[in-house]
């Protein structure tokens, strides 16, 4: 029996994952050099990656849309130190768009967000490192800054990451206290003259951890204050002093 | 939309339109919400990670991903890591040798009806055959095993069943091969 007359009987399991590997790394070389077995791989993959659409859509969590969008902002960051700083293109108009806020604190912990965000955390950012080190610096890519917890929040801490190249921010709050019934925890961001413009909403984990997204830009703010305002949307200024605040740079 | 700009609009497009698709292939393979929304996010960390190969232009894009969300879950499924076995993978003539993608001219839901079609015309014994390998992420021989018929007879039903899908799609205009 030929190689191709061995073969030729395999190539629609092939091309649907159902080969060994041994016998798969078999098919892929015999594959390469046979113009039949070859169009068939072709004429017999197509029909089987339709197989997936027989499946009825199903809505995911919503937070799911958040967490592949942090994952991917780390990821960037982490993955592409040398990348040109993305172009800005911010109108009079800062880019408004709706805040979200994250889970992180999910039980698979092999989950990329989880993963990425926690290396990003801890400091193993290589942009920073690169643009750090090198010759001929890089243009920073993240940019790390504290809240600082004052009065009833004096327990509390923010670590903000902003990451530049993607236009959004991650802050990472611990130790703040439980809300009153309806109450949320409001971010703002402060300009140089004082005025704050509402960046996200958030309700902290039973441990008073919560990771927040801010899809906006930091340029041009001086500050980020958090204060705890009604539920669910907040307010669009603060009713109260900020207790737990820092500067941007 | 380029992704390979690395731009989060053109990802948070791709996944506005196909994260219902995703998940649902992924609930499909796993039937556990948790690993399933794990697979996803995977799956697109994935494209993210590699989009400066990626144009969706080209076509393969939707293809691509369902692909990677399927391998993903069927890793989670059987406790393996990535590279522990043979991907169901797409090869690059199919991203490449076609100039449009056959699906991208249809609506989703007209392509879905129609693929539902021809899957459940499909004998029953052929569709098992490709459910399994597609969904459960068996071997040939392991659904040999399962359904206690020779091997023979599984590759028989496989080549059988992606043919018949293949004409039909053919037929309905939906495959431009
Ligand atoms: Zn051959």
């Amino acid at each position: 029996m030929s190689d191709h007359e061995a073969m030729e009987g395999s190539v629609a399991a092939w091309v649907l994952g159902a080969l060994d590997a041994g016998e798969a790394e078999d098919m892929r070389v015999h594959v390469e050099g046979c113009a039949s077995c070859s169009q068939a791989a072709v004429r017999l993959r197509r029909a089987a990656v339709a197989l997936p659409l027989e499946v009825e859509e199903i809505s995911p969590p919503a937070r799911l849309r958040e967490r592949v969008l942090v994952a991917a902002a780390a990821a960037r960051s982490s993955t592409l130190p040398s990348a040109p700083a993305r172009k800005k293109t911010v109108a009079a108009t800062p880019r408004w768009k709706p805040v979200a806020t994250i889970e992180v604190g999910r039980f698979y912990a092999a989950a990329a967000a989880a993963t990425v965000l926690l290396a990003l955390l801890v400091g193993l950012v290589a942009g920073a490192l690169v643009g750090r080190n090198s010759v001929t610096p890089a243009p920073p890519q993240v940019a790390r800054f504290t809240l600082v917890g004052h009065g009833s929040l004096s327990g509390a801490r923010g670590t903000i990451i902003d990451l530049k190249n993607d236009g959004v921010t991650l802050v990472d709050f611990k130790g703040l206290p439980a809300l009153a019934k309806g109450k949320v925890y409001e971010v703002w961001l402060i300009t140089p003259g004082g005025r704050p413009e509402a960046a996200a909403v958030f309700v902290p984990d039973s441990n008073g951890a919560k990771v927040v997204l801010v899809s906006m830009p930091l340029s041009g703010f001086a500050q980020m204050a958090v204060t705890a305002e009604d539920g669910p949307d907040g307010a669009t200024a603060p009713t109260q002093p900020p207790q737990l605040y820092g500067a941007l740079a | 939309m380029v992704l390979a700009a690395g731009n989060q609009d053109a990802l948070l497009e791709l996944y506005d339109r196909y994260a219902g698709l995703s998940y649902a292939v992924a609930m499909r393979v796993l039937g556990d919400p948790g690993r399933a929304e794990d697979a996803v996010q995977e799956a697109f960390l994935k494209i993210w990670t590699n989009a400066a190969s990626f144009d969706s232009k080209k076509g393969s894009l939707r293809t691509w991903l369902i692909t990677a969300v399927r391998n993903r879950s069927i890793d989670f499924l059987r406790g393996r890591g990535a590279h522990e076995r043979e991907e169901l993978e797409l090869q690059p003539d199919l991203a490449e040798s076609h100039r449009s993608d056959p699906w991208r001219e249809v609506s989703l839901s007209l392509e879905r009806a129609a693929v539902r079609e021809a899957v459940g015309s499909l004998p029953a014994e052929q569709r098992q055959a490709v459910q399994l390998a597609y969904f459960g992420g068996y071997s040939q021989a392991e659904i040999a095993d399962m359904t206690k018929v020779p091997l023979s007879t599984v590759k028989g039903r496989m080549r059988l069943a992606l043919e018949k899908l293949s004409s039909y799609l053919q037929g309905r205009g939906l495959m431009d091969v």
